[in-house]
Formats: structure tokens, sequence, C-alpha cells
């Protein structure tokens, strides 16, 4: 039955035949937990493809079956949330199936910005790390109306640059460890 | 170290006359050897073509090679490089890592070939060294295959190693995961050769290095290399992060250190494992066991995976205090690996790559 139903949609949306194979080649319970997600959100082939990788890379890693990832009640919330779109749903499994896939890099990056949180910029500062931290650089942003306004900001950045939130975003992007003291200021 | 036996070799008319086609007879007579006037067109090249990656490796072929064989190391792109230049005298390699990046760049031409033409070899390596007699070459033969696993039967690199012996500007270097060493015992190489192993822990070549030597064989090769005058290096890479890494890693470095006199090593390399998208969904195919497959790793800018920079800086950084902490002066370099990753891990980068490549090929004694 399911295996006609991913046909179907595969042809629908011309996916190549490698990416249906390698779907079909699926265990039949693997196979039906995926098309549930993929076809109820319209899933395009790239999505797909990279959802298949995590799901078969976290399942060798963990020795665990996809279809009991795909159960587990973060994604189940994702796909049950009604105040939730289509494309915002997919966006979210995606994101919490990367979580799962690259736990450190989600930790790190986590920890990056509840730093940049935890320096209070206002919102005409930016500041932000490259895709996947590569690269190891901050990358700060200001956006002014005004000299007056320029120098103001720039002055919130010094003082945000003199803090160990910042020195400890640095820490982070190259490896070394950052300091862990709960309840620290900051300052 | 396993032998891989071949099943066969097909030679290409005009390469008797090759040593190493006298070699191949010798070593390899118990197979059928057959004449063919042009792997090209005769079909066998084609048929290899299309089978299988893993299949090709069965079939020796010997052949002319009609390009050039001295090639400048194409590195990766943006990535800090060390001048090196690659002379290819084989294609393929008879060993079958999981993570060899030939599956991808020979996808299309998997054959083992062996090129019979040595004196275009050495003529055309002279006619380079010999118009630059003031740049200093490091030269090396493992770039699309490994440089002494088809040793013992095509005695390939000891017709070289008496030419290279005797120029005054270039470094040979010699990458290998095996301990086929025996012909270079008995020739001196004057300083001009560096036998490199490529070195993970006995974990690692168990369940990604296969058909190769295991860690100690590879250790006992490098000793009686050194014994025998040549200089050493080591190549630690690719680097592989899994829940024991670090011990398993300090513990190679322990055993090497306690086997070789680090002082006569010509250089360390570091590099952590990398594979385009491609060369993953090949591993994916052939090795879908593979736990390579699991690692923390993000697309770089130069379209290869590696470990997300933390990650891989703090690995590199590590492996750099260990090593250092038993060879205080040993030279070390990053293979394949940004400006801004060495000025994590050393402080500094290289201005440019002819820094590196003029760090790493000094004068010799």
């Amino acid at each position: 039955m399911s295996e006609t139903v991913i046909r179907d949609y595969a042809r629908a949306k011309g996916f190549h035949r490698q990416t249906l194979e390698r779907w079909l080649g699926w265990a039949p319970a693997d196979r039906d937990a995926l098309e549930e997600i993929a076809i109820g959100l319209k899933t395009s082939e790239n999505h797909l493809r990279e959802m298949m990788d995590w799901l078969e890379e976290i399942s060798l890693r963990d020795r665990s079956k996809i279809y009991d990832i795909l159960g587990k009640h973060e994604i189940f919330s994702i796909q049950t949330n009604p105040r939730l779109g289509r494309a915002d749903k997919l966006k979210r499994i995606k994101e919490q199936l990367r979580r799962w896939r690259l736990p450190r890099l989600a930790g790190v990056e986590d920890a990056i910005r509840h730093n940049i949180q935890a320096l209070k910029l206002p919102a005409e500062i930016r500041l932000s790390v490259p895709p996947g931290l590569e690269g190891g650089r901050l990358r700060a942003e200001i956006s002014a109306g005004s000299l007056a306004e320029f120098q103001q900001l720039a002055r919130r950045l010094s003082d945000a640059a003199a803090t160990n939130w910042l020195a400890e975003i640095f820490q982070r992007l190259s490896g070394e460890p950052a300091e862990k003291e709960p309840g620290r200021n900051g300052s | 170290m396993e032998h891989r036996p071949f099943s066969e070799v097909i030679v290409e008319r005009g390469s008797e006359s090759s040593p190493i086609f006298f070699n191949l007879r010798r070593t390899l007579g118990h197979l059928p050897f057959t004449m063919v006037d042009c792997i090209e067109s005769s079909g066998g090249l084609g048929a290899v073509r299309s089978a299988a990656f893993g299949a090709a490796k069965k079939t020796l072929y010997l052949a002319r090679h009609k390009g050039d064989f001295l090639k400048k190391c194409p590195g990766s792109e943006g990535q800090v490089c060390c001048n090196y230049f690659v002379i290819n005298f084989a294609s393929n390699c008879p060993m079958d890592c999981s993570y060899c990046y030939l599956q991808e760049y020979l996808a299309d031409n998997s054959a083992l070939q062996v090129f019979s033409n040595v004196t275009d070899l050495i003529d055309e390596t002279e006619r380079t060294l010999a118009r630059h007699r003031g740049v200093f070459f490091r030269i090396g033969t493992g770039e699309i295959t490994d440089s002494l696993a088809l040793e013992p039967y095509t005695g390939m690199v000891a017709e070289l190693i008496p030419y290279f012996a005797e120029q005054p500007n270039v470094l040979l270097e010699l990458k290998t995961k095996s301990d086929r060493v025996e012909s270079l015992l008995d020739l001196d190489p004057k300083g001009r050769v560096v036998v490199a192993w490529s070195m993970n822990p006995q974990r690692v070549i168990d369940l990604d290095e296969h058909g190769t030597a295991s860690l100690d064989a590879r250790l006992a090769a490098a000793r009686r290399c050194q014994q025998a005058g040549y200089r050493l290096g080591f190549h630690f890479d690719p680097m592989i992060e899994y829940p024991s890494w670090e011990s398993d890693y300090r513990s190679m470095l322990e055993q090497i250190f306690a086997t070789i006199d680090w002082r006569k090593l010509s250089w360390l390399s570091l590099g952590v494992l990398r594979q385009t998208p491609g060369l993953k969904r090949a591993m994916r195919e052939r090795f879908p066991r593979s736990e390579l497959l699991t690692g923390e790793q993000v697309l770089c800018p130069d379209g290869k995976m590696r470990y997300f920079q933390p990650l891989r800086v703090e690995m590199y950084r590590k492996m750099v205090h260990w090593i250092r902490r038993a060879a205080p002066t040993v030279k070390i370099y990053l293979c394949m690996e940004s400006r801004d990753v060495w000025e994590q891990v050393f402080g500094f980068a290289p201005t440019c790559e002819k820094e590196l490549g003029n760090q790493m090929a000094p004068g010799v004694p």
C-alpha cells in the first residue's frame, strides 16, 4: 500500500530514481514513518534527501530505528501543532533533526546565541556567526541613521566588547572551553 | 598486511621492455598476462569503468602514461597550500579505505594502472629540476595511489630512488599505509627521500582502512627505513573523531615516539576527515555501516565537509600539544585548512604557500 503511495508521490514531484529507490529500500516501518511526514508536508526532493541523510546517520550512530526517531514527542508535537502551517512544520522538523544529527554543534550555537542575548544590545546592533560556525568569525552589523546614533551604538558595542560574554563567544568559536560560572554577571 | 591478489594482468604492447614489466612477470608470473594493443580501445578499461570500484582493484593494468607525470598538487580552494608537487606513476590503489577520495575522483576511470614508461617519468622530472635548480621541490608519489602498496610487484620505487638520490634540489616523499619497504632498504637515499606513513589508531585501521598494514607493521617498517638512512614523515590524516579518539591518538603518538627518533623526522601533518557530498554518497553506497558517516561535519567554503570548526580546532590543538611534549621542535603543518584554522591552532598562518613549502623543504645535510 505505502509503496504505491510513495511511488505516486515521487512521480508527481519528479523525484530522481535514486531518491525513490533509496526511500523504498528502507524497512517498511521506517518507510511509512517518513511517508507520513514527507507527503503530509508536501516535502520537496531536496528537503527529503537531507532528512533521509540525517535520519540514516542518526540511526547508524545511535543504533536506533528511523521510525523510533520520527516517533519521538518532539516531532509529534510539531506535526500536531495547530498553530503551525505546513512550511513552518517542515522547517521545525528539519531543525529538530539537525539538532539530533549535530548535537554538539547545536549546543555551541545555542550557547553563542545565549551569550549574544545576554549582551542586551539594541536592535540596531546585530551580532551573528557563520552557518555551521565555519570561519570562526563573529560578524557585527550596525544600523544607524545619524552620526550621533552611530557613535552611541559604537559605544554600546565597545562596552559589550569588554564583557566576558563576548570573550566567551570567541572562546567557543575557537574550540576553547568557555568558563562555566552559573549566575555570572558577564562583566 | 592483507594481500589483495590480482586475478590477472593486462599489458599494453610497447610496455614489454619496461623494467616494470619484467618485475611483474617475475612476481606475478602465476597469473594470466593478457597482451593488448591499446588498453583504451581494447575494451579493457571501458569494462572496468562500468564495474564496481572495488572490483576494479582485481585487475592490474600496465600501460604507457601519455600525459605529464609531474604536476602541482591541486590542494583545496581557499586553503593554505604547502607548495607540493606530485608524480603519478600509478592510478588507483589496491587498498580500500572507506574514506578514500579516489572513490569519487576515479569513479569513471577506476582501473588499477601502473605506468611502464619510467624513463619518460625521469626525463620529464629531470627537465623540470634542471630548469629550476634554485627552487627546492617536494615531490610526492602518493596522490592517486599508495606509494609502496604495489612495490613488491612493480619495483617502481626502487627504479626511481637512485635518480632522486642524486638530485640537489628535491625531496621525494613516498606516502604509504603499507609495510612494503623491502626494496628500499639496500638503496642509499642520500637524504633525498622521505618515507611517510599515514597513521591512525588500530581501531580506525580495523574499521575503515581495509587491506592496509596494521599500526605495528607500519611502525616496524618506519623504523627499518630510518635505520636504512631514510628521512621519515607521518601524516595524521584523516584524523577521525569518535568517543575514545583522544586516548587512542595519544597512545598511538606515544607508540610512535617510543619507536622512532623524532629528531630525524622531516615533518608531521594533521588533517581531519573531509569529503565532498559526492564522496559521501559513494561511501554511503560502498560502506553503509561506516561510522565515519556520522561525524558532526558541515559543508565548508571549498565544497568539502569537515568536522565543525571549533571541534576540529580542538582536535588539532590537542594533537599538537601531545606531539610537542614528545617532539618539541618537529615541523607540523595542517593539510587543506584555512588561514583562520591555522591562526586558531598555531597563532599564525603562513603568509604564502612558498613560505610553508620552504619550511618543509630545508637544505639537505
